[in-house]
């Protein structure tokens, strides 16, 4: 009977993602994602915050529309990165990276730019559709069982998601740690929402709002990737190659995954629940993937030299884990990835509160996103089959008009929220220092889900003791709330044990997820 | 690189030093009764802060203590061109935009990359310098209604934006 009912919310959720202007949204949006992601100075993190702004006019009517349109964007920007990564040796996204490895090789070496592009194509297509088919019937089973949280439950699990962004791969968990205080400090900087008391403000006027998020994260990706990408682009090498994906190519390609298809829905159901894990997004899901499919791989040696597992896996890996970062924004209240905390950030300065009364208080929002998800990855694989040679042109806009025009549109999306020049110099200064700590290693995606959840977390926090008259036993008073903080603490365990295991034998360099910006 | 992993460790333990300075008051939990359920306003950015300041400290430790193959933060004298030439330039330009406005900063701004660093011909800079405010105008004061700061000469009466 439930499955019943998912079905006729989806049917209205689509009804809704189909209305005309929701499509144009979509298309904007995914239009935008993939210049985007075929940039590589702009991600869509970047682009997701930098429209922030815009998307307040647009929510006015329709709140909807709006979350459609910045989701376009990050589906858009999964298939735009693919293109620079397998025509110019270039990741256009950091989730792109893992593409390297095969995909131009494949195009290269192998001569088949026009199959490495439709296998990335359709490996991504079905991950996330399979990914969206698990969203469709988890996320309301979770934010059913979360309707029952009370305020030590949430409390635990924001705990757990910065649990997770420690102890889940971080390279250095001390510096993600640091991140995460340091992002807790931004968000209770101003007025304290329950004594009224100024904070961290040093007698400065303009400091008692707070810093606003949006200002901070256009800064922190918009013009912290474009510095970074400035010094890379001045030491980098190009080699480009020119495609089109024909016919011959879809044939083929189709072939090969009819070859691949248990690894490529595999990767993708198992990318789609590590995407839910918070903090972990495409970018950790693609190298996810591409693990696995070598791991499992009879033909291990053929991998780096333009084998299609080498393609399909990670990429199916890559969109289901985007999928699945939204699953505890809208079940929990808790992003999944750095870009989907820009896009709860957004949920807020509309007016709504990502979590479980989501589903309740705005059915048709949740299910329309949901629905949109579909359409958007159908529209976006049609809009890349068709399109790669106009993909790739946008490659070719000169550096002296791409940079200035991007520094340009950070400015304009900081100061346009609040009318704040404030805004923009902080936007500018978090911009220097999201360059400064990219180079020097630090995780900025602790940072940005700190800052998000910074709130909710103290919120959650003196809630509980307030209702406990001050007992910190409440925390562990519940079932709930005692599993998730027993699990926070084992996940904070994990590196002190990768540590010790790591000693007496030589380490070996991990991927550190937790300073994947996606 | 050590040094300025260093450096960087010991800026940020500078400023939750700061923070847990200014919250120092409200850091205990409060057994009067005064505070709701105990904790004051300055309890949560204390604790927030001190979680920074001592893994800033172990960051710092480690940096000094661990070794690290070359000492310079760039890869060459052509990588801080770079990027000086794109930050100097911008910080410039967000503070001009006080007496500017947005419009004739973008303008300039564009200009000056165009010529500067596209070294394009003057014909495609006089393009850039009054198609990029124009178009900007046309799609955010026009079409999405937001207004963007406009110059002193605007405060005066002696220009349009």
């Amino acid at each position: 009977m439930e499955f019943l009912n998912v079905f006729g919310d989806l049917a209205g959720g689509f009804a809704t993602a189909l209305q005309p202007f929701n499509i144009l949204m979509l298309f904007v949006g995914v239009m935008l994602g993939l210049v985007v992601g075929v940039l590589p100075g702009l991600g869509g993190t970047s682009a997701v915050a930098i429209l922030l702004p815009v998307t307040v006019i647009i929510a006015r009517t329709s709140p909807t529309s709006a979350v459609i349109l910045l989701a376009g964007v990050y589906w858009g920007a999964l298939f735009g990165g693919v293109v620079t990564s397998i025509l110019f040796n270039i990741p256009g996204e950091p989730w792109s990276v893992v593409l390297l490895f095969d995909g131009f090789p494949l195009a290269k070496r192998k001569g088949k730019p026009g199959v490495a592009l439709a296998s990335s194509f359709f490996a991504s297509f079905v991950g996330a559709f399979f990914a969206t088919v698990l969203f469709t019937f988890l996320s309301k089973a979770l934010a059913d069982f979360a309707l029952s949280f009370g305020p030590p439950e949430l409390f635990a699990v924001f705990v757990m998601s910065f649990a997770t962004l420690i102890g889940l791969g971080a390279e250095s968990p001390a510096k993600a740690v640091m991140m995460i205080g340091f992002g807790l400090l931004l968000a209770a900087l101003g007025f304290d929402t329950i004594t009224g008391q100024p904070r961290l403000t040093f007698g400065q006027v303009g400091l008692l709002a707070g810093i606003g998020f949006v200002p901070v994260t256009i800064g922190l990706f918009g013009i912290g990737e474009i510095i970074a990408s400035a010094e890379e682009s001045g030491i980098g090498f190009m080699e480009r190659l020119s495609a089109r994906v024909g016919f011959k190519d879809i044939l083929e390609t189709l072939g090969e995954l009819r070859k691949r298809l248990g690894l490529v829905i595999s990767t993708g159901i198992i990318g789609f629940f590590f995407g839910v894990l918070p903090g972990h997004g495409a970018t950790a899901g693609s190298f996810l993937g591409y693990g696995l499919a070598r791991s499992y791989s009879k033909n291990k040696e053929d991998f780096g030299k333009g084998e299609i597992s080498g393609i399909m896996a990670p990429q199916a890996a890559a969109d289901a884990a985007a999928v699945g970062s939204l699953v505890p924004m809208i079940s929990l209240g808790v992003p999944g990835s750095p870009t989907s905390a820009v896009i709860m950030a957004g949920l807020f300065i509309w007016g709504l509160t990502p979590g479980p009364l989501l589903f309740v208080e705005h059915h048709d929002f949740v299910w329309g996103l949901i629905a949109s998800i579909y359409v958007g990855h159908l529209m976006t694989f049609l809009i890349c089959l068709a399109a790669v040679p106009l993909l790739a042109s946008i490659m070719r806009i000169p550096y002296a008009i791409l940079t200035p025009f991007i520094i340009l549109i950070s400015i304009i999306g900081s100061y346009s929220l609040n009318n704040s020049m404030l805004d923009v110099f902080i936007t500018i200064v978090f911009g220097l220092i999201g360059y400064w700590l990219r180079k020097m290693k630090y995780p900025l995606a602790p940072l940005v889900v700190a800052i998000v959840l910074g709130d909710s977390t103290e919120r959650t926090f003196r809630q509980s003791l307030i209702a406990s008259g001050g007992s910190p036993a409440i925390f562990v008073g519940t079932p709930i709330a005692a599993i998730l903080l027993t699990l926070a603490v084992a996940l904070l365990l994990v590196p002190l044990i990768r540590s010790l295991r790591s000693r007496g034998r030589r380490a070996e360099p991990d991927f550190d997820v937790s300073t994947a910006i996606d | 690189m050590r040094p300025y992993q260093v450096a960087t460790a010991v800026a940020f333990a500078l400023v939750a030093a700061v923070a847990m300075i200014d919250s120092r008051a409200g850091a205990l939990v409060d057994r009067t009764g005064r505070e709701p359920g105990g904790v004051g306003a300055g309890f949560y950015p204390f604790w927030s802060a001190a979680l920074m300041f001592v893994c800033a400290a172990v960051v710092a430790y480690r940096a000094w203590k661990t070794p690290t193959p070359g000492t310079s933060a760039f890869e060459g004298r052509e990588a801080v061109m770079a990027v000086a030439k794109l930050i100097v330039p911008m910080v410039i330009a967000a503070a001009s935009i006080l007496v500017l406005g947005f419009y004739l900063m973008t303008g300039l701004y564009m200009g000056l990359f165009a010529r500067w660093i596209g070294r394009y011909r003057w014909i495609w800079v006089a393009a850039l310098t009054i198609g990029m405010p124009a178009a900007i105008y046309a799609t955010f004061e026009l079409g999405f209604r937001v207004t963007l700061p406009k110059s002193l000469l605007y405060d005066a009466g002696l220009l349009p934006f």
